[in-house]
């Protein structure tokens, strides 16, 4: 009974529908037109889903992989060749796929054996002897021997463009004595040269001595003696090495792959390293701890310590009033250095030791050339006084005049990429005008102010200066003759073009040398001469940059545990990371 | 406001202006930006100077809070407006004065020296802006100097090209014809009898131009090629960029001066929008017409032409 | 016929010479710089790389000492061999692939704006123009306005940081995902499109006002000729009217218009790549300029140069059969 009567609703439906389909479609087409925006709105959004739902969010499958941001660079090149300058060459060919004879840990100050084993002068410091570390394989299974480190130091020779360390300038010749001892004879007695050689990369011989131009090829399939040197995988944004089966040291490294994604920007960097994408990275950061520790307390760390060099504010020297000491001591009493540590590098560092010498280089100091450098401080009582002494009055707007009636007006070049050097510029001039200087600062290039800095045609600036395992090379930047050339003509350095006999024979005296108490007191008397004669100006210590994340690796290097160096940014102590860090 | 036959162009064109909702708005909002860049700085904080605790929110000593260094973005804010207007406004101006020059000689005496120019308008026309801006701009001395002579060069030839069309059809006109024949020096005749009439054009070449200038500007400084060490709204925005603005969720630092270069390039683009409705003869038959017609019966699109009082 | 053709080859010819200009400046204005690219890599490590490197880098880089016009020569030979040089930041890649596979995404990205951005602001344009004084043309080409006068590249970080930082809705940079191959499969194709959503969206959403502004205005100019009224009086329907009368003659100096945006895309997205980390041409143009790359300035100019040329006489072609009038 109930079925006839829905048969019944059903066909007169039917009916229905026969008889008025026209008027019907009419209205479909209207409801269809009427609410056609909401439509097309609801196929967007789903277009949208559909869009992300596909997107693949697959899971990483194999061993964790710790995930590095070293480089900024919009897309990989592949290019594994340790040989050409670096930058062009991905990170860590130089020190993770390849490895040094020794590696210099400058936060302890020593070298330690790596590829070799120990060192020997002779002959009056015209011979060195390197013996080479037995049992180590190359990547390929095939044995690592004195040869492979002799051809390394010979294809340089070959090849100039290679020799980014100039050793062959010191340098006779290099030969193997037996399989496990590599004989230099060197040209002229030159001890530092032993820094320039234990830092080479070494490669293996049977491979590239077949190479017809090393210095264009990009190895793209590396052999090497390091922790690392199976590519996994290589796209433009984002590439995996994996462990060398064969490494020589057992049961290391405990991490197996590494992972590189493309970050172009430091922003982008730092993205990442919020979201805990990255587990090790040697970014600049600013304000690190509300950025990034923040967001994970227990995992997200940092390490900043001071092994880098110091940075120094120059004043080029063959300008007046910058020819005389009391002018550059008394601009050092002007400088208000806690400010621009605050402004300009977010209190990550301290102000510079009036010896220059930074934390990794603190053994050296010594207490008499830290007290005669008391113009490292801020006292702008004293800074005027100077130079009211000194006999540079002032005039009607408060600002000094030179002997020859010329304000004094001076600029202070930057490079224009470098924001935080500008923002130190930027409180130095507000310091000088206290003290009656006028300084503008005038940003550029890099180009430009490097030509410009080079050939001495600038007034003031600020920049690096050399580093080494100990304080020599500092001091023969800021003192010695060795890298000085007349205004317009393009120093390597020495820029403020200053030097002093005095330290050039000193220098000399220290490349002869290899005895412990003769470099120290060499040091010592540099010492002096640098507080006495403040050819440029201490500002802060350089820190080195370094962020960790301990939520899937651990027992990297940090305050309380300082057996290396954080950051990734100083090749070879990177491998002291690699090989220490720990999957949890 | 009606407006009589004898009124000078001038007087017709800011009536016209005054009249019109749109220029209004746009030219009011200019004027005050720009009043607030002459004037301002004189009585805000120095923005150079480092006050304050770095990346503090809004409060009661700093209005629009502190950057990463500790500067009053305030103050930056308002002093950013001078450098960036003077040289959107200067770089509007030379576009606008090479364009007419370049392109009105063109369009008036045609043949080879047409061929020429317009060759050389179109060079110009066809070469990539952005990166030609950014390879001179990183070459050239930072500084203010350098970014006029940048933009005009990447940006003059657009208008020259509009100029020389509309200097064209305005040459096949007999009033032109009338004028030479009577002896008027060719020079007299672009200056005196045709310049005059493309006023409406000219301005809004120079509102373009202008917008033109200030995006590109600010683009410029934002990736550090202008002088960073000056206080512009670009350079602002590279600071902010710089110490990680939204990242370290100081919004303050960068929202402020985004929104000022918003509302002036918008206030240009209304005041052009203006110009528009008040010269296009089909437009201003419309207003006339919506006056005495009920709305919907101009759904039907068609834009009926009324006899103007030109 | 022979009158295009005519026309067309005058128009190869004016840009064969406009490509000589332009690739000429190119050559010139980098060597003019102050500086050395080997000076350049050196300040970059901020003196980690000791001074000895300088000579060791001059080598490498093999920077030339000969002649200017010797040079020149030489340049625009290799040019035409299609031999673009080895690129000095990427060292030793040559300059060839580095560009290519970037082109490639910043075609996409540029692209697909463009094509869209074209599309709906055309559309709107003529919506616009037929319903005038109605509430859409009271508020949408204020709004549009509006947003097209934010500077780009802070409307790109303001999404970038609320809907790709801040809540997470979409990627906040790469074409596609590390954990894709790329391959011409749907997964990929999808995730390249999820990548490219945001900066497409701001890209969009810049242009778009530009475009339907200037729809509008021609709309405008369109419909006060004579035979729209003459089918109107006829008795065709409005919508007719619009498309096929008015809105296909009104779009003929758009398209002229989109045929030069189509060859400004290669150099349009500077910014959005940088902000987005979309590893296309504009970033590479960035970095090239900062390392003082020459070889890799000149062939990206170069590229962008040639399709901005490309796409012109493309445009003129399709003017050609689209607009009878210019056959004359």
């Amino acid at each position: 009974m109930i079925m006839l009567y829905q048969l019944k609703w059903k066909l007169s439906i039917f009916v229905y529908i026969r008889n008025n389909y026209q008027t019907l479609i009419n209205m479909l087409f209207k409801i269809i037109r009427f609410i056609r925006y909401p439509i097309y709105m609801f196929l967007l959004c789903g277009l949208i889903v559909v869009i992300t739902s596909c997107s693949s969010k697959s899971k990483e499958s194999g061993p964790p992989a710790l995930t590095i941001s070293q480089e900024q660079v919009s897309s990989w090149v592949r290019n594994f060749n340790p040989l050409i300058p670096g930058g062009t060459s991905r990170w860590p060919t130089v020190a993770g796929i390849y490895e040094p004879l020794f590696i210099f840990n400058s936060i302890k100050g020593e070298y330690i054996p790596w590829l070799a084993t120990g060192y020997e002068w002779r002959d009056g410091n015209f011979v060195l002897d390197i013996n080479i570390r037995e049992n180590v394989l190359w990547s390929d299974g095939t044995p690592f021997s004195a040869q492979d480190v002799a051809f390394t130091f010979q294809i340089k020779k070959e090849y100039s463009g290679l020799d980014t360390r100039g050793i062959w300038k010191y340098i006779k010749s290099v030969e193997e004595l037996n399989d496990h001892i590599v004989r230099f004879i060197f040209s002229r007695i030159y001890v530092p040269g032993l820094d320039a050689i234990s830092g080479q990369p070494i490669i293996p011989k049977t491979i590239w001595e077949n190479i017809e131009d090393p210095v264009k090829f990009t190895n793209p399939h590396p052999v090497g003696t390091g922790p690392f040197t199976e590519i996994i995988r290589f796209d433009h944004q984002v590439w995996e090495l994996g462990a060398n089966p064969f490494y020589w040291q057992k049961d290391k490294p405990a991490v197996k792959r590494l992972k590189f994604p493309a970050f172009p920007t430091n922003e982008q960097a730092t993205i990442a390293l919020i979201n805990g994408e990255i587990d090790w990275g040697g970014n600049f950061i600013p304000a690190i701890d509300r950025v990034y520790v923040s967001k994970d307390p227990e995992h997200h760390h940092y390490w900043f310590p001071r092994t880098g060099g110091t940075i120094f504010f120059y004043t080029n020297t063959e300008k007046a009033p910058f020819n005389e000491v009391n002018v550059r001591k008394a601009v050092s009493l002007a400088i208000n250095r806690d400010l621009i540590i605050k402004v300009a590098m977010y209190d990550y560092t301290i102000p510079a030791h009036p010896t220059a010498l930074a934390d990794g280089l603190a053994s050296w100091r010594t207490k008499l050339a830290t007290e005669k450098g008391d113009w490292v401080a801020h006292d702008i009582e004293r800074a005027n006084r100077i130079l009211d002494e000194a006999g540079y009055s002032r005039d009607e707007d408060g600002f000094r005049r030179l002997a020859d009636g010329n304000a004094m007006s001076f600029e202070i070049s930057i490079v224009s990429g470098w924001s935080d050097w500008i923002r130190a510029a930027q409180v130095i001039s507000k310091n000088l005008e206290t003290v009656g200087i006028k300084a503008r600062v005038k940003t550029n290039d890099f180009a430009a102010w490097f030509s410009r800095v080079q050939k001495g045609e600038f007034d003031m600036t600020i920049a690096w200066t050399e580093k080494g395992p100990t304080p020599v090379p500092l001091y023969r930047g800021l003192l010695s003759s060795e890298y000085l050339k007349p205004v317009g003509e393009i120093a390597e350095a020495n820029w403020h073009r200053f030097s002093i006999p005095e330290a050039d024979s000193l220098c000399r005296a220290f490349e002869r040398t290899s005895n412990e108490s003769k470099i120290r007191s060499i040091v010592t008397r540099l010492e002096e001469l640098f507080v006495e004669y403040a050819p440029a100006i201490p500002l802060f210590a350089e820190p080195s940059w370094g962020q960790y994340n301990s939520k899937r690796f651990t027992n990297f290097p940090n305050e309380n545990n300082p057996y290396g160096q954080l950051s990734p940014n100083y090749p070879p102590e990177n491998l002291l990371v690699m090989v220490n860090v720990i999957p949890r | 406001m009606a407006t009589r036959f004898n009124d000078s162009v001038l007087v017709r064109w800011v009536k016209g202006i005054l009249g019109n909702r749109k220029a209004l708005t746009g030219s009011l909002l200019v004027i005050l930006f720009v009043a607030i860049a002459l004037i301002g700085p004189y009585f805000t904080y120095d923005p150079t100077a480092f006050l304050g605790t770095p990346i503090s929110p809004p409060s009661f000593d700093h209005w629009f809070g502190t950057t990463g260094q500790g500067q009053d973005v305030l103050a930056q804010t308002i002093s950013g407006a001078r450098q960036t207007l003077l040289i959107g406004f200067c770089t509007g101006f030379f576009v606008i004065l090479i364009g007419a020059l370049i392109g009105g000689i063109s369009g008036y005496y045609g043949g080879r020296v047409d061929d020429i120019l317009s060759m050389l308008i179109n060079v110009f026309l066809v070469m990539p802006g952005l990166p030609l801006m950014v390879i001179l701009a990183s070459w050239l001395p930072p500084g203010p100097l350098t970014l006029i002579g940048v933009l005009v060069l990447t940006g003059w030839a657009w208008n020259a090209r509009v100029i020389r069309s509309q200097m064209m059809s305005y040459r096949g006109r007999d009033f032109v014809s009338a004028a030479i024949v009577s002896g008027e020096r060719n020079i007299r005749i672009i200056l005196i009898e045709i310049m005059p009439r493309m006023l409406s054009l000219l301005a809004s070449s120079f509102i373009g131009a202008s917008i033109y200038a200030i995006g590109a500007q600010v683009g410029l400084e934002f990736l550090g090629l202008g002088d960073v060490s000056a206080i512009t709204w670009g350079t602002n925005l590279y600071w902010a960029s710089n110490d990680l603005a939204l990242l370290t969720g100081s919004w303050w630092t960068f929202v402020p001066t985004g929104l000022s270069i918003a509302l002036v390039s918008f206030g240009l683009t209304l005041v052009n929008f203006g110009i528009d409705e008040v010269t296009n003869p089909r437009l201003i038959s419309e207003r006339k017409w919506r006056k005495h017609l009920p709305k919907s019966r101009l759904n039907n699109g068609i834009t009926p032409v009324v006899r103007n009082n030109d | 016929m022979t009158n295009s053709i005519k026309y067309l080859l005058r128009r190869l010819g004016f840009y064969t010479i406009a490509a000589w200009a332009a690739l000429t400046l190119n050559f010139f204005i980098p060597r003019l710089m102050p500086g050395d690219p080997a000076s350049i890599i050196f300040a970059r490590f901020r003196g980690k790389l000791k001074p000895e490197a300088m000579d060791a880098l001059r080598e490498v880089f093999g920077l030339t000492d000969g002649p200017l016009i010797e040079q020149y020569l030489t340049y625009l030979k290799h040019l035409l061999q299609g031999e673009l040089g080895i690129s000095i930041a990427y060292f030793p890649q040559p300059v060839g692939s580095i560009i290519s596979t970037a082109l490639l995404w910043t075609i996409f990205l540029a692209g697909l704006s463009l094509v869209i951005s074209f599309a709906i602001g055309t559309l709107l344009g003529t919506i616009i123009a037929w319903k005038r004084g109605g509430k859409l043309d009271s508020f949408l080409p204020p709004a549009l306005a509006f947003f097209g006068a934010f500077p780009y590249f802070w409307l790109a970080m303001v999404f970038l940081f609320v809907f790709g930082f801040g809540l997470g809705w979409f990627p906040i940079r790469h074409a596609y995902g590390d954990m894709v191959t790329p391959g011409f499969n749907l997964a990929f194709i999808m995730d390249a499109l999820y990548h490219a959503f945001l900066p497409a969206l701001t890209m969009i959403l810049v242009s778009i006002g530009g475009w339907m502004l200037s729809m509008r205005n021609t709309m405008i100019t369109t419909l006060g000729a004579d035979y729209i009224s003459f089918a109107y009086a006829k008795g065709l329907s409005s919508r007719k009217i619009m498309v096929k009368y008015a809105a296909r003659n009104a779009i003929l100096p758009n398209f002229t218009g989109f045929g030069m945006a189509l060859g400004f895309i290669l150099s349009g997205a500077l910014l959005t790549e940088i902000i987005f980390s979309y590893p296309g041409q504009g970033y590479l143009l960035l970095e090239a300029v900062r390392a003082q790359d020459f070889p890799l300035m000149q062939g990206l100019f170069m590229t962008i140069t040639l399709a901005v040329l490309g796409a012109n006489w493309l445009v003129d072609i399709a003017i050609l059969f689209l607009d009878p009038r210019t056959r004359r």
